[in-house]
């Protein structure tokens, strides 16, 4: 692996002075958690709380008989046990994740449903693990003993399990007031008819991915209080979007007058799984409220495999109208998401996402897509790392290798043919968006040249002599950063209060969230660079509804978009009054003056000067000197609003919906060895550009562990549910995730085309490299059975799978 | 439930008693009862490793071993690494190789990586890769922590040399 831009940093070396942004620093966060001190939900008490445990269904769809909860109640150590019949009335269903608001899709499209479900199912189960009733007790093991003594009797429904069958007429139905199974349809593009008539030829693949999830090491928790003389409940949360979670709270739990402040403390890894809704978020409070008692729940694994949303796995019927030469003129898509249970957790808007983005980085005019988002007998479908654009990469990274087969061209050469150039952007895609920046011409060659792309065609064509199968595989993936949804909670802003108190310690208070990005590091290189104050003088707080300013919270790679902007921008501000007070304290004109490391001083005049403590005071304690128009205290919050987004769209369905637009250029060389299956990674080459970077460890870490994502979905991971609906891989024994022994050492490099649309050039960072390994790899893999005439239809890239397509093929092949 | 036993155990150093039932996780024991929430859990089937510490110095899966099987041994914690406030070079090298973000393995690869160490002063990479197998991490993707491991060693190596 590469070290470019690494700096040696050494434990607690930070630069006093001079520019912190670009540089390598080593993070605020890492001491804490290197002894044992990051407190995470599951690391609360409270005193007199209680563990909560919950039955879920182990039926895959079922009519809820009845739930005899009296065994369970008369455990020792039981405090409160509750089923969803004997919910309070000022429970009502889960308010529709705001994502899924009817508003933002109205144009172009038909249907859109949302089914009322409530945090403990009622009369019927619709997916293995759906809760249907809770315990309470005075600890985790006889919670857990109280589950185990709950009755349910259940009769059971046909399973809903093949999203194309689920579409058929007469096929068995999750929500019967629906009429049908369908979730979501949405059209988006303009018919390109006209292209379908100038191609040579037609070129129709079905592209097919499979379900596989993010799996965050910590599973997700909650903890709850409530104190009713002020109905004030209190959450402690594992999730990524706290103000949110407090918003949807208050709406599904209609105590008159009640309030939530929800904390979100350490959180151990997001990844989209703790971006949603969940009915235990709901469950947990009304706990709290009916025992009297703080109550706890962590989730175990299995019921993390079992509940927790599950994402990708998407059937893509593409057409493309292309030359001979290998240029793609147009492109239809008829797109199915096999969506599961209709939780509102935000997958409707990743599906809508991929519509919007499967031309990726080729300049295709004409382009039309249909989705149908299918409801089945699995557990929730929603985001994760890639939201909705990795399955928009994977079906055209696949297609253009197609494409490169079928004309006996060279699959670089395709991709050269096709890219949007370095001088076309800002681009506006054929569904709206506006590319920010890119050299994807650039970004393959440098790649190619890294891989030592001829020397591996004429290694290959030298093993196919020998009966031996390499393979290469290429692929550019351009994925949209930072999103916006109209009339949705994602609604394209971020907020930033930043405080300096009399002592001159710089508080900086954000809507965002940490999972594990290291924003305390990162804010603190900015705010350092912006205000002049010494990175170890600031301290970054986030996560706290009651302290910090509201925010939609951390995804869609947002933070160094339009966090990092709102940073920048309340720094400036905060310099600017800070510069203000100074220059009536020095008597000297505010143009003339700087800061640097809290010390305010004439430019050309350095030993002319006052401290940072010596203005805050002034407008805490003496503000009677302040200059007219500058308020008391050093307070301000700082609301941006992202420039490269819009809101309404044209009645094609086409918006920009992403800001930006950061893209990584992926080359793989594989050995296919045939009498197992296996596939041996030779060489992963990685060329990314996120734009500037604030601190290039923290972007390398952060895509080195997306790339291992995407490598886990390519070569291992698979969510299966087998044909009764009955969850396979419901624990880490079963749904394998890669360890230290499957990761190859990754060969890096950077590209740097700043984002012209922020004030630091930054580009969305950390998802990125989930995209490119499945397409990459499943590229590469066919490559390698050309001889064969193996077309790889299946994710994971497993040995079984493999070595099932090569007997089959091996006769055929003679 | 069952009669609860006594047990000792001299945990990061300090002797420490319970009143424990039998079925009670080791895991359990030192986050519950001890209140030492640095071991994590992150799974119910010995996979993930985030639970791992050292029992008499060899690495063991905390969730996998009833806290009545400590009795009498010694277990470290990732609370007793460090030692008078100074970071232990492991810990010093995972923060310069930027081997961790969300924080929630680190414990346990930490420690496994310690019991590695403690074994082999000089691990080659695949020595590494094989130590950690059994610790599962989502965010780093496993390289910056095989080279913090390999950059500890270094460290310890000259450390011992200079004494």
């Amino acid at each position: 692996m590469s070290d470019s831009g690494r700096e040696a940093g050494g434990h607690g070396a930070t630069r006093s002075s001079g520019r912190q942004v670009g540089l390598a620093l080593p993070r605020k966060e890492d001491i804490d958690l290197l002894t044992g001190r990051g407190t995470y939900v599951g690391d609360l008490q409270l005193p007199g709380m209680l563990w909560a445990a919950i039955y879920r269904s182990p039926m895959p769809h079922a009519r809820l008989r009845r739930v005899d909860l009296e065994k369970a109640a008369g455990l020792p150590g039981v405090v409160l046990v509750l089923s969803g019949r004997e919910l309070p009335d000022y429970v009502v269903p889960l308010s529709p994740f705001p994502f899924q608001s009817r508003d933002p899709f109205r144009a172009g499209n038909p249907t859109i449903k949302f089914p009322d479900h409530f945090c403990l199912a009622r009369d019927k189960v619709r997916f293995v693990g759906e809760p249907v009733a809770a315990v309470v007790a005075t600890d985790k093991y006889i919670a857990e003993d109280a589950v185990e003594l709950v009755e349910a009797d259940f009769d059971p429904l046909p399973p809903v399990v093949d999203p194309e069958e689920a579409l058929k007429p007469g096929a068995p139905l999750l929500y019967n007031d629906w009429g049908d199974n369908l979730f979501l349809r949405f059209r988006v593009g303009a018919d390109g008819e006209e292209a379908f008539r100038q191609a040579d030829l037609v070129i129709r693949e079905r592209i097919r991915s499979s379900r596989f999830t993010g799996t965050p090491i910590e599973p997700r928790g909650i903890l709850a209080r409530y104190e009713p003389t002020d109905r004030l409940l209190t959450i402690w949360s594992s999730t990524q979007i706290p103000h949110i979670l407090s918003t949807l709270l208050e709406d599904t739990l209609r105590i008159p007058g009640l309030k939530v402040r929800v904390i979100a403390p350490r959180i151990g890894g997001g990844f989209g799984q703790k971006w949603g809704y969940y009915p235990e978020e709901s469950l947990i409070p009304l706990l709290a409220i009916l025992s009297g008692r703080p109550v706890k729940w962590i989730e175990t694994r299995s019921e993390h495999m079992m509940a927790t949303i599950h994402a990708r796995d998407q059937i893509h019927d593409l057409e493309a109208a292309v030359t001979k030469d290998g240029r793609i003129l147009g492109l239809r898509d008829r797109i199915i998401a096999d969506a599961g249970v209709a939780y509102p957790v935000g997958g409707l808007a990743s599906i809508v996402t991929t519509s919007m983005f499967v031309p990726g980085a080729y300049k295709i005019r004409h382009y039309q897509a249909e989705v149908r988002a299918v409801t089945t007998n699995k557990a929730p479908y929603g985001a994760h790392r890639g939201f909705g654009k990795a399955d928009a990469c994977f079906a055209i990274e696949r297609l253009v290798q197609r494409v490169a087969d079928r004309l006996g061209l060279d699959p670089a050469e395709v991709r050269f043919r096709n890219f949007i150039q370095p001088e076309d952007f800002p681009y506006i895609s054929a569904t709206g968006s506006r590319y920010d920046s890119g050299n994807y011409p650039a970004a393959l060659t440098k790649a190619l040249e890294l891989a030592e792309y001829e020397k591996w065609r004429q290694e290959q064509a030298r093993l196919r002599e020998q009966g031996r199968y390499l393979g290469i595989g290429i692929g550019l993936m351009v994925e949209p950063s930072s999103s916006t949804r109209m009339g949705s909670y994602n609604s394209g802003y971020y907020s930033v209060t930043l405080r300096i108190d009399p002592m001159g310690r710089v508080f900086v208070l954000t809507g965002g969230n940490d999972e594990g990005q290291g924003h305390a590091t990162t804010i603190s290189q900015l705010v350092a660079d912006e205000l002049g104050v010494p990175f170890d003088d600031i301290l970054v707080i986030e996560g706290d509804t009651l302290e910090c300013p509201y925010g939609s919270g951390s995804y869609a790679s947002r933070f160094s978009v339009v966090g990092a902007s709102a940073v920048i921008l309340a720094a400036r501000q905060m310099r600017e009054k800070v510069l203000k007070i100074a220059a009536v304290l020095l008597g000297e004109p505010e143009a003339t003056l700087t800061m640097e490391t809290s010390r305010i001083f004439v430019k050309d005049r350095p030993e002319k000067a006052v401290t940072l403590v010596d203005v805050a005071k002034t407008a805490y304690y003496a503000i009677f000197r302040l200059p007219e128009g500058v308020e008391p205290e050093l307070l301000l919050t700082y609301h941006y609003r992202d420039p490269n987004v819009g809101f309404q769209p044209d009645e094609h369905g086409r918006v920009p919906m992403f800001s930006t637009f950061p893209y990584d250029a992926n080359v793989a060389v594989v050995e296919v060895i045939p009498d197992t299956g296996q596939v041996k990674i030779l060489k992963y080459v990685s060329v990314h550009d996120c734009g500037n970077m604030i601190n290039p460890a923290i972007v390398q870490g952060q895509h080195v562990g997306a790339l291992v994502h995407g490598l886990g979905g390519a070569m291992y991971e698979e969510i299966i549910y087998d044909e009764t609906g009955q969850l396979l891989t419901g624990s880490f024994k079963d749904y394998f995730v890669p360890t230290a022994m499957e990761v190859p050492n990754f060969i890096l490099d950077h590209l740097v085309t700043p984002n012209p649309f922020t004030p630091g050039g930054f580009k969305g960072a950390g998802e990125t490299g989930t995209v490119g390994p499945p397409p990459v790899l499943c590229n590469a893999v066919e490559d390698a059975l050309k001889p064969l005439g193996i077309k790889v239809q299946k994710l994971p890239l497993s040995p079984s799978s493999i070595r099932d397509a090569i007997r089959e093929a091996l006769p055929r092949a003679g | 439930m069952s009669s609860l036993r006594s047990i000792r155990v001299r945990v990061n150093g300090i002797e420490r008693e319970g009143q424990v039932e039998p079925r009670l996780l080791l895991v359990d024991f030192l986050r519950e009862h001890l209140g030492l929430t640095g071991t994590h859990i992150g799974c119910d089937t010995t996979s993930c490793g985030a639970c791992t510490v050292l029992m008499d110095g060899r690495s063991l899966k905390s969730c996998t071993a009833f806290a009545v099987q400590a009795d009498g041994r010694e277990i470290t914690t990732v609370e007793g690494v460090a030692a008078d406030g100074q970071l232990h070079p492991l810990q010093e090298a995972f923060r310069e190789q930027h081997a961790l973000q969300c924080g929630y393995c680190t414990p346990g690869m930490v420690m496994s990586a310690l019991y590695l160490l403690s074994r082999n002063p000089n691990p080659t990479e695949s020595q590494i890769r094989r130590a950690i197998a059994g610790n599962l991490c989502r965010c780093t993707g496993y390289l910056n922590i095989i080279a913090a491991v390999k950059a500890a060693a270094l460290k310890l190596n000259t450390r011992r040399a200079a004494i």
